[in-house]
């Protein structure tokens, strides 16, 4: 944790710059440090500056009323959790009265938590299963990442605080892979999110041994390829002899070698050299805090440099018990989102809220002072966050608590709190972001359309 | 051909004529058994409180007129039949049923919903193929290839399925993972194989300001030498052979020439560098030397000083020379000093000129054999043979090539996942569903990955080569269970049947709990840990795990339970006088993971006991049901339990709220981290709980006693999550009479674990396979 603040440090120190983490040009794909290949970038930059994407979750509801402004249209008020994005205001939309109907019961009784998680970017009811046979839908941001990832070196990236649970079914005969995952690739294939801020690292930049020559590392990738060709063939072969669950898991195993022959293949190109100057994360913060903070940093990074579009981010698993000693709240979170109505639980609650919020706002000013083609980096992404739980005692899954921040490359009108009319498909504002992105798709889970509104 | 497909057509034919039949037949005569035994004894012992129009649990049993209603709730009979095997329905202030009664009607459950009679041929069900979880990758690679490094650790968490994180059906394949497999295996060959390349000879390396000084300070960047001067040191170089001689230096520049750093060996000036890196971006320089084994002086000296103060360019007026470091590398044409045991474990053969083919073929065919816990092919040889002509191809050693060739080993499926193969069952049966006995090898995998979470070893192999395996079960479980690796069982089994691995997750409330920190934690797990081995070790009961007289502790934990004499930080057995602690109930691990952070939850421990040790699990709560109000300004005269109460009184609550809250409120006397109280702040502990069935008792021990009490409930729920456990899958209704015949071998054994494990790996679900 200290090694990444001296690393910090030394790296700001060695390249005279004043940002957060060395947001530095010798970063972007493609640089050198002459004014020529600079200028050559910007006008790159500004002709094409892609839009990003990333759908941040936070588990077990919110203190609505601490969240819902009352004033509809620009110039809204700010209840106590929106407090901390003041300085961003003009920069985010307050979307309230969106649903998420995937995450009602329709029969199946208790797990709000786990279908809220499954249903959040899926649209989807997941099947009530804590074994085999688990089955929620494709998440926009994989659909996104299907479209658009292939111009990036990583389709897309899944972060998280939480690994996945140890040990039980995590929510009333649910599997955990609902309460956990956020991404799914397939309707049953979830997307495993990445915890530890050293491996995001490693898996970002370090790409093969310090000082590698270009040839020994084509060679290397060249062993790779040789090797996934190999396994391939094994799989496909032991395909042939097994049974349908068999053959369901070997399809899963040969996605991801078909996947990794095409990262290692764009990793060919000269472009993707790593920041030479900064030193990873020693692994995962004690401070939960540090720990926020870290993955929002990596995250910021893997934006600017153009190395992934599209992200989730999960602040603590659906559910999560975890307790905010250090903010003054010892109780466990979700134990507390049984409230009751009973208002001191209610006021923890949303000191939880805001603590998650200041995060989301040291974010999303990283994002706006990062300078990217013509405007910032802020400007050229769309940044949802929310939970798909309204009220943590009611476990309701209408009138969810969404933001989005970001101008999307001009396709959005941000600085204003808008109402939707009761029952409005969250997925509409996915299908309304996949657009932007290039990655239309007709169908997604629930919803039935766009909304109108984001533009103006 | 035409006569045989057609016969084979009639025996179809037949058959499907013949299943129908025994259908209807079945159909018929559990009909009968519906209308004259199963609807009558509903009606008198059931109906009064379950029926009406708000009937108890929401659950209606006076609405089935004919089998078909019943058929319509099939969910709520397996509920019922344990509620009834148990007794706890009807309550004892009830009618109660005679035994006969109950045997019909649980006999019926039995028969019409899971379509099981123990008596007929057995379905021993089909394990799906098994992803090796991050245990089983560490100690297999462990024992594979003899690196333990626990490359997997920085894997994904593996998924969860029915309590245990190595269920076939529920490993996922996440794309990261392949990344971190092949990443995993890059790592291990570099470090099992020895490839000899110059850059990875071993390095000395000296600090500037460690090793002698002729002139010069300490600085910025290193030694920094003003005017004329030397640094050396002493190097112990272990063979003759070529070394390369490194300096890391910068230098500030003046007059017409660099700065120059002349590389001494003993004494002889052997390479003069021209220092061009700019002060304080040092570089390196290097040179090459052939030199004799043995001790020698390696200098670097400042050999060009130069001053002019009248340069125009105040950059230009000071040649000065500053040294970070001197490195010596080598021997860069030697065999390494020692290869590692894994090299030569691996590469037993020694490959000659024009035979490196057969050499590489038997190297491979050993590894990849003992990796994919078979014989390996000769296609499947063939094809890795051929890395090693990649890597010649590449210009690259032998070596080299095995090492790929291992690579791709340890990606493939059929490393990765536990494979067993269909592609005969057994053809001398005529049954259709292919039922048949799981080969030998597979036998050996399944045993290994049971009881030490890793791959068979030598022993168990040659066992499987001769098909003598499953002659010698009982000897091979027995020494397995001896064996050190047998706490891989502990580790996994274990801590995810008890739940204590969520252990490594809570962060009680420090302000209430100021004892609790790390050290205590794993204290707590070490102590269940070692408790469960002394079980297995010294094959005692299973019945120890709900009520011991002794334990395991050390002087922390010692201290927080209130047990003097024990000292030091190594945890010792320990004799416990006090008959309210003992068993994994009363030990701080299991206490702590069913409490919440600020207080203990009598309903979170009673669930506990419910699912972990009785396999009946409550019903969820609604959606709304709301907690406790916990404010810590409740009135302090009154007391959780009563708080509880209170919120029991609401019959929505109180159905099933009642036999969960009694068994947690028989453990009040412990806190929420495990420690002894007899008050709860001002007010004294009520341990006192009276189940729905009359059963009553008072404090732990009482607790405990009914408990033993039930021991065929503990029984049967151990040996199902065991059985779980150790297939990696989910139990289904026809596992049901395995498990059945695993806790009469248990009783008839005196509750000794071997019996258990022995009745496991015997039965049916475990010897063998479905064939679809």
């Amino acid at each position: 944790m200290s090694n990444w603040h001296i690393s910090r440090r030394t790296a700001l120190k060695g390249l005279g710059t004043a940002l957060g983490l060395p947001l530095l040009d010798s970063m972007l794909p493609g640089t050198a440090f002459s004014p020529f290949a600079r200028s050559v970038q910007a006008a790159e930059a500004a002709r094409a500056a892609p839009t990003r994407a990333a759908f941040l979750y936070v588990p077990n509801g919110m203190h609505m009323a601490d969240w819902t402004p009352t004033k509809v249209g620009p110039g809204f008020d700010l209840p106590p959790i929106l407090q901390h994005l003041a300085p961003l205001q003009n920069d985010m939309l307050v979307l309230t009265g969106l649903a998420q109907d995937g995450g009602r019961a329709h029969g199946d009784g208790g797990g709000d938590h786990a279908r809220a998680m499954a249903s959040f970017l899926t649209g989807t009811h997941p099947k009530k299963t804590h074994g085999a046979d688990i089955k929620a839908g494709v998440s926009a941001d994989q659909v996104a990442a299907e479209k658009v990832g292939r111009l990036t070196r990583f389709p897309s990236l899944e972060l998280g605080c939480d690994a996945g649970a140890q040990t039980g079914n995590c929510d009333t005969g649910y599997s955990c892979a609902y309460s956990h995952n956020a991404a799914w690739k397939t309707e049953s294939q979830p997307v495993a999110k990445e915890v530890n801020p050293r491996l995001v690292f490693e898996r970002l930049f370090s790409d093969g041994p310090p000082g590698e020559t270009q040839e020994a590392k084509a060679r290397r990738n060249r062993y790779r390829l040789s090797v996934l060709d190999f396994v391939a063939e094994d799989a496909s072969s032991l395909k042939k002899r097994l049974g349908a669950n068999d053959q369901r898991k070997l399809d899963e195993y040969l996605t991801t070698v078909r996947e990794l022959e095409r990262r290692i293949a764009r990793s060919e190109r000269p472009a993707e050299e790593g920041p030479a100057k900064i030193t990873k994360p020693s692994g995962i913060p004690d401070d939960y805090a540090e720990h926020i903070r870290i993955m929002y940093d990596l995250l910021a990074l893997a934006f600017q440099a153009d190395m992934t579009r599209i992200a989730t981010f999960v602040h603590a698993n659906e559910g999560s018990n975890r307790s905010y000693a250090f903010i003054g709240v010892s109780d466990g979170h979700h134990d507390l989102s049984h409230h009751a109505g009973d208002q001191e639980k209610q006021a923890k609650i949303s000191k939880i809220n805001q603590f998650h919020a200041s995060h989301l706002a040291y974010f999303l000013k990283k994002l706006k002072d990062t300078p990217d083609g013509d405007g910032s980096l802020l400007d050229h992404a769309m940044i949802a966050y929310g939970s798909a739980i309204g009220d943590g005692n009611r476990h309701n899954h209408d009138d969810l608590p969404i933001l989005l921040a970001g101008r999307g490359g001009g396709t959005i009108a941000p600085g204003r709190h808008i109402r939707y009319e009761r029952e409005t498909p969250l997925n509409n504002l996915w299908l309304s972001m996949l657009d932007r992105l290039g990655a239309h798709t007709d169908r997604l889970g629930d919803g039935n359309g766009t909304l109108a509104e984001l533009a103006d | 051909m035409t006569y045989r497909l057609s016969a084979v057509v009639v025996a179809v034919f037949l058959a499907g004529h013949v299943v129908a039949d025994q259908a209807r037949a079945a159909r018929d005569k559990s009909d009968t058994a519906f209308r004259e035994q199963v609807k009558p004894f509903l009606a008198k012992y059931c109906a009064d409180c379950h029926g009406g129009a708000e009937p108890e649990s929401k659950l209606a049993l006076d609405r089935f007129p004919d089998l078909a209603a019943a058929d319509a709730q099939r969910d709520a009979w397996p509920k019922i039949r344990k509620y009834l095997q148990s007794r706890i329905m009807p309550p004892k202030d009830a009618a109660q049923p005679t035994a006969a009664e109950l045997k019909a009607v649980i006999g019926w459950i039995d028969l019409h919903f899971s379509g099981v009679d123990c008596s007929l041929r057995r379905d021993p069900g089909r394990v799906t193929i098994r992803r090796l979880n991050r245990a089983e990758y560490n100690n297999t690679i462990r024992d594979l290839v003899g690196v333990d490094f626990h490359p997997a650790d920085d894997f994904p968490v593996d998924d969860v399925g029915y309590g245990f994180d190595n269920i076939g059906d529920v490993l996922s394949m996440p794309p990261i993972l392949l990344e971190k497999y092949l990443a995993a295996a890059d790592q291990i060959v570099d470090k099992a194989i020895y490839v000899h390349a110059p850059d990875k000879t071993p390095k000395q390396t000296f600090l500037a300001g460690k090793v002698q000084h002729q002139g010069g300070a300490e600085g910025a960047g290193g030694w920094q030498f003003p005017s004329n001067g030397e640094l050396f040191t002493e190097v112990e170089l272990p063979a003759r052979g070529q070394y390369v001689l490194r300096g890391r230096a910068s230098a500030s520049q003046a007059g017409n020439e660099l700065a120059k750093m002349a590389f001494k060996f003993d004494d002889k000036q052997v390479h003069v560098a021209e220092v061009a890196a700019e002060w304080g971006s040092a570089e390196l320089y290097e040179t090459k030397l052939t030199v004799n084994k043995g001790k020698h002086r390696f200098g670097l000296a400042f050999v060009n000083d130069f001053y002019d103060p009248q340069n125009p360019d105040p950059k230009r007026r000071d040649r000065n020379l500053a040294i970070e470091y001197l490195e010596v590398q080598g021997p860069l044409d030697g065999p390494p000093p020692e290869m590692p045991e894994s090299h030569k474990k691996i590469l037993y053969c020694q490959p000659t000129k024009g035979h490196e083919r057969e050499c590489a073929e038997k190297i491979i065919s050993r590894f990849a054999s003992r990796a994919f816990r078979r014989p390996a092919t000769s296609d499947e040889v063939g094809r890795l043979v051929k890395f090693v002509d990649l890597a010649a191809a590449n210009g690259e050693s032998f070596e080299r090539g095995i090492q790929l060739a291992v690579e791709a080993v340890l990606v493939s499926p059929k490393f990765l996942f536990r494979v067993e193969d269909d592609s005969k069952p057994d053809e001398k049966s005529s049954n259709t569903d292919g039922i048949h006995e799981i080969n030998e090898y597979e036998l050996a995998a399944r045993l290994s990955y049971f009881l030490w979470s890793s791959m068979p070893d030598d022993e168990l192999f040659h066992d499987a080569y001769l098909g003598r395996l499953r002659k010698n079960l009982r000897k091979h479980v027995g020494r397995m269970l001896k064996d050190p690796k047998s706490r891989a069982f502990v580790d996994n089994f274990v801590t995810q049947w008890l739940e204590i691995r969520k252990l490594k997750q809570l962060a009680p409330d420090p302000m209430r709990f100021p004892a609790f920190n790390d050290e205590l934690r794993e204290a707590m797990l070490e102590e269940t840990r070692l408790f469960f081995g002394a079980i297995v070790d010294e094959d005692r009961s299973v019945l120890d795990l709900i009520d011991a007289d002794f334990t395991f502790l050390n002087e922390r934990l010692a201290k927080h339970y209130g047990i003097r004499d024990v000292t030091g930080p190594e945890f010792r057995r320990v004799h416990l006088n006090d008959p309210d602690r003992g068993g994994v109930l009363t030990q701080a691990s299991v206490l702590t993971i069913t409490s919440n952070p600020t207080r203990t939850s009598p309903v979170k421990r009673g669930k506990w006991i419910l699912e972990q040790l009785l396999d009946m699990p409550p019903p969820p709560p609604p959606p709304n049901a709301g907690d406790l109000k916990d404010d810590g300004k409740v009135d302090a005269s009154v007391s959780l339990r009563q708080r509880m109460e209170q919120h029991r009184a609401n019959p929505l609550c109180a159905s099933c709220h009642a036999p969960m809250d009694p068994l947690g409120f028989g453990l009040e006397n412990f806190d929420a981290i495990g420690a002894w109280r007899d008050r709860e702040g001002a007010i004294a502990v009520d341990a006192s709980g009276t189940l729905p069935d009359g059963a009553s008792f008072k404090g732990p021990r009482e607790l405990k006693a009914v408990l033993k009490q039930r021991k065929d409930d503990f029984v049967r729920c151990l040996a199902a999550k065991m059985l779980t456990y150790a297939l990696g899958r989910g139990l289904e209704p026809y596992d049901q009479c395995a498990v059945d015949d695993i806790a009469v071998g248990l009783a008839k054994h005196d509750y000794k674990f071997s019996a258990l494990i022995h009745g496991i790996v015997a039965s049916d679900p475990f010897q063998k396979r479905r064939g679809k």
